[in-house]
């Protein structure tokens, strides 16, 4: 074979063709992850909070290219479209609310003993990232990010990478991440000035309302930056079981108050407006803008064991707890258990997540506490993502492998989700202030 | 020891029904295909699972077999030599077995050639002295020659009076396929290699490979086709990894003068590659790259064993 003399580049070649005639582009041999092709997931997320509060649509679709082996570029897509109503932090009460839109444009009211929820909630949500991620000689391997995410009020830019190092014939896995991100908020309305009081209508000129609204603004726009920290550890126990073990650290810098949530002002002077809405000069109720501290620092464990059974049945466990210096820690038990049936598979999941509240969470604040516009606190908020929670979720995902590329599921989760806390006093406990929230979602998902 | 019936659609040839039996630990299911004996040996499995794979098996060897043979009168192969120079499409599978042939004539510099089957016509080697004439050879010639095959990724143009022969490559291309279609079904139903449960080998008369070593780490032991004795011999040998295949037949021969001539024939000269190895065997990552180096390597004749020598990751045997 005169035409080509280095016989092992013949060979090699040779080895390359017999692949390629037996695996890349072989319907039976194709299997996810070979090189030169686009494997893509979609999937569509519907989710329903059952009192009809939030309803979200969400499509994502994630496309990932192999370039060989261990090379690969992974870009995703989502779209979220949100509509409905989110607790503002206001207590309800007994008489009929009246609120402010975040916008200052229009009013919307709460009937008595109504938890107030602010309507005006309505998103839509586009974000995009691409990941590189490729092997480094032979002990590491690396990955490189980009993430950007827009919306109508809300732009997030970030970067990330992570390094992996291979230990004990890759049996074990050291890995170490940073991703920076920075954020920036521009509501509607403008940024609200901590524990000002919301402007309200009722008993004055729309110009007086607008000058008491501007007041309680502090400019367009404000930011937060975000540092990542991961540090872990993947350990192959044996040929069955596969352990992960990770603690990251996360810094927050900047604006992480949430601009439209609101704290009443409640009435603790013994008698019989005790628990009542605190009124001002202008007749009407006290609502404050809330105000959260401009750093946080979460410190999170997190420890991962899969394994399989005899039967090829996979059961996958975690748990993670995370405690941070707004007084916060969290604990979450996740499992999942995949019956394999064929080519379908059946997976139910089961979550528990406890929360305790943030130092600087309150129900509400006090006459006291409000201290006739010079507060006596300098940070408080009444979001119950910040308060003692306690939520279970439920799901069964259904599974089925129209070929080995190609994935059709069914995913159903319910969630409910009780807040605990201070009662109130007076008139105010009688109100339910922590609802329950139900919520359900369906996702459909497609993978090829 | 049953037999594994399979519908008319699968058994399009009308072979016996394959048969399932035990020897050992091992379940074997054996069928005819190819002009060889085919049988598929399991480790780790049972007869219910064995008897589904089994099936698997012949039937995807058995449509392998009608749509690449040269010999039935209504497949695709015939399509094609019937097109007489026109335009016949092809499946995306014929379509990646000549991007194969083509490819591995351009690495022999033009000794590996699918369109060379019709120099058959010219040589028959039964041990006897008889030699072709020149003038016989010469005219066989003029209707070889794979550059003059156009084809696109569903079409193919073979000029007429010329054949196509994927023999060379069909039978390996067929236990690696047998075998990826049975690890593709284990893997449906959650089995999966890594978790050394079980073992499969498919062996084609001698043409072989396995998944790996069986479930308890040692060999396969496989009855092969002594070539070297040039006799029906069996002997045992013992496979771990990978595919081995063959090249050459001891018993495919002519003797003028002397002087030996193997079967195996340089397309570019019509006369048999001088100095060829009697056989070649070859162990590799597949059953098609085995056989397809064992193939290069009697091509190479005189310097079979430099060829062989060269390339990494393969072990060999030649016989000379």
């Amino acid at each position: 074979m005169q035409l080509i003399n280095d016989k092992r580049e013949i060979g090699l070649a040779l080895t390359a063709a017999t692949l390629t005639l037996l695996g890349v582009n072989a319907p039976l041999a194709e299997a996810k992850g070979k090189a030169g092709e686009w494997d893509i997931d979609t999937a569509v997320l519907f989710y329903s909070e059952t009192d009809g509060r939030v309803s979200a649509v969400e499509p994502v679709a994630e496309f990932t290219r192999n370039y060989d082996d261990d090379r690969k570029l992974t870009l995703k897509a989502v779209a979220d479209a949100l509509t409905g109503a989110s607790p503002s932090g206001a207590t309800p009460s007994d008489q009929a609310q009246t609120f402010t839109r975040p916008s200052g444009k229009g009013d919307y009211t709460v009937s008595a003993n109504e938890n107030p929820l602010d309507n005006s909630f309505h998103d839509t949500r586009g974000a995009l990232s691409a990941t590189w991620s490729s092997p480094l000689g032979d002990d590491y391997a690396y990955s490189v990010g980009a993430y950007g995410s827009g919306e109508y009020d809300y732009m997030s830019l970030g970067l990330n990478g992570t390094i992996s190092r291979y230990l004990n014939n890759k049996n074990t896995t050291l890995n170490a991440g940073l991703s920076v991100s920075a954020d920036s908020i521009s509501p509607e309305g403008g940024i609200p000035v901590a524990f000002s009081r919301m402007a309200l209508r009722a008993n004055k000129t729309e110009e007086a309302f607008q000058t008491e609204f501007d007041a309680s603004r502090q400019g367009s726009s404000d930011n937060k930056t975000l540092i990542d920290v991961l540090l872990g550890v993947t350990q192959v126990v044996n040929r069955s079981t596969i352990m992960q073990f990770n603690y990251s650290l996360s810094m927050a810098d900047g604006y992480m108050t949430d601009p439209f949530k609101i704290l009443s002002v409640i009435d603790d002077t013994p008698g019989a407006g005790l628990g009542t809405n605190a009124i001002g000069a202008d007749g009407n109720a006290i609502y404050v803008y809330e105000n959260r501290p401009d750093s946080r620092m979460k410190h999170a464990l997190y420890w991962q064991t899969r394994h399989m059974l005899d039967n090829g049945d996979v059961i996958d466990g975690s748990y993670r707890f995370m405690i941070d210096d707004w007084g916060i820690s969290s604990h979450t038990v996740d499992v999942h258990y995949r019956y394999m049936m064929g080519k379908s598979y059946l997976e139910p999941h089961a979550r528990v997540y406890l929360q305790s509240e943030a130092d600087f969470y309150t129900r509400y604040l006090t006459t006291t506490e409000y201290n006739g516009g010079t507060p006596t606190v300098t940070e408080a908020t009444a979001d119950y993502r910040l308060g003692e929670m306690l939520s279970g979720t439920l799901g069964l995902k259904w599974g089925y492998h129209l070929t080995e590329d190609h994935e059709v599921s069914v995913r159903g989760e319910y969630m409910k989700q009780t807040s605990t806390g201070d009662e109130g006093i007076g008139a105010l406990a009688t109100q339910g202030l922590y609802p329950d929230t139900d919520a359900f979602w369906l996702q459909l998902g497609y993978t090829f | 020891m049953q037999t594994l019936s399979l519908t008319q659609a699968d058994n399009p040839l009308n072979r016996p029904e394959p048969v399932l039996l035990t020897q050992g630990v091992l379940r074997v299911v054996r069928f005819q295909a190819m002009a060889s004996p085919c049988e598929v040996l399991f480790a780790g499995l049972d007869d219910e699972q064995v008897g589904v794979l089994g099936r698997l098996a012949a039937r995807e060897t058995w449509r392998i077999e009608r749509a690449l043979s040269r010999y039935l009168p209504d497949n695709p192969i015939a399509r094609i030599h019937a097109g007489r120079g026109q335009r016949i499409a092809i499946d995306p599978e014929l379509f990646r077995l000549l991007s194969y042939a083509d490819q591995c004539y351009q690495m022999s510099g033009g000794r590996f050639d699918v369109t060379s089957g019709v120099l058959r016509h010219a040589w028959r080697f039964d041990g006897s002295d008889r030699l072709p004439e020149q003038a016989l050879i010469n005219s066989l010639l003029t209707r070889v020659g794979w550059l003059r095959v156009q084809y696109g990724e569903d079409w193919i143009l073979l000029p007429d009076g010329m054949e196509l022969d994927l023999g060379g490559i069909g039978k390996e291309y067929a236990v690696d396929r047998v075998l990826l279609l049975l690890l593709h079904q284990l893997q449906q139903w959650g089995k999966t290699l890594a978790e050394g449960q079980f073992g499969v080998l498919v062996n084609f008369g001698g043409d072989l490979v396995c998944s790996g070593p069986p479930p308890d780490g040692q060999a396969w032991h496989v009855g092969i086709e002594d070539a070297r004795r040039g006799e029906v011999a069996i002997q045992t040998l013992s496979h771990r990894h990978g595919g081995l295949a063959t090249s050459g037949d001891a018993r495919r021969y002519l003797v003028r003068d002397g002087k030996r001539y193997g079967h195996i024939l340089d397309p570019r000269t019509g006369w048999p590659v001088e100095q060829a190895p009697r056989s070649v065997t070859v162990a590799a990552a597949t059953c098609t790259l085995a056989g397809m180096m064992a193939t290069f390597a009697m091509l190479h004749g005189a310097e079979a064993e430099v060829f062989l020598q060269a390339q990494k990751n393969i072990q060999y045997w030649i016989q000379r």
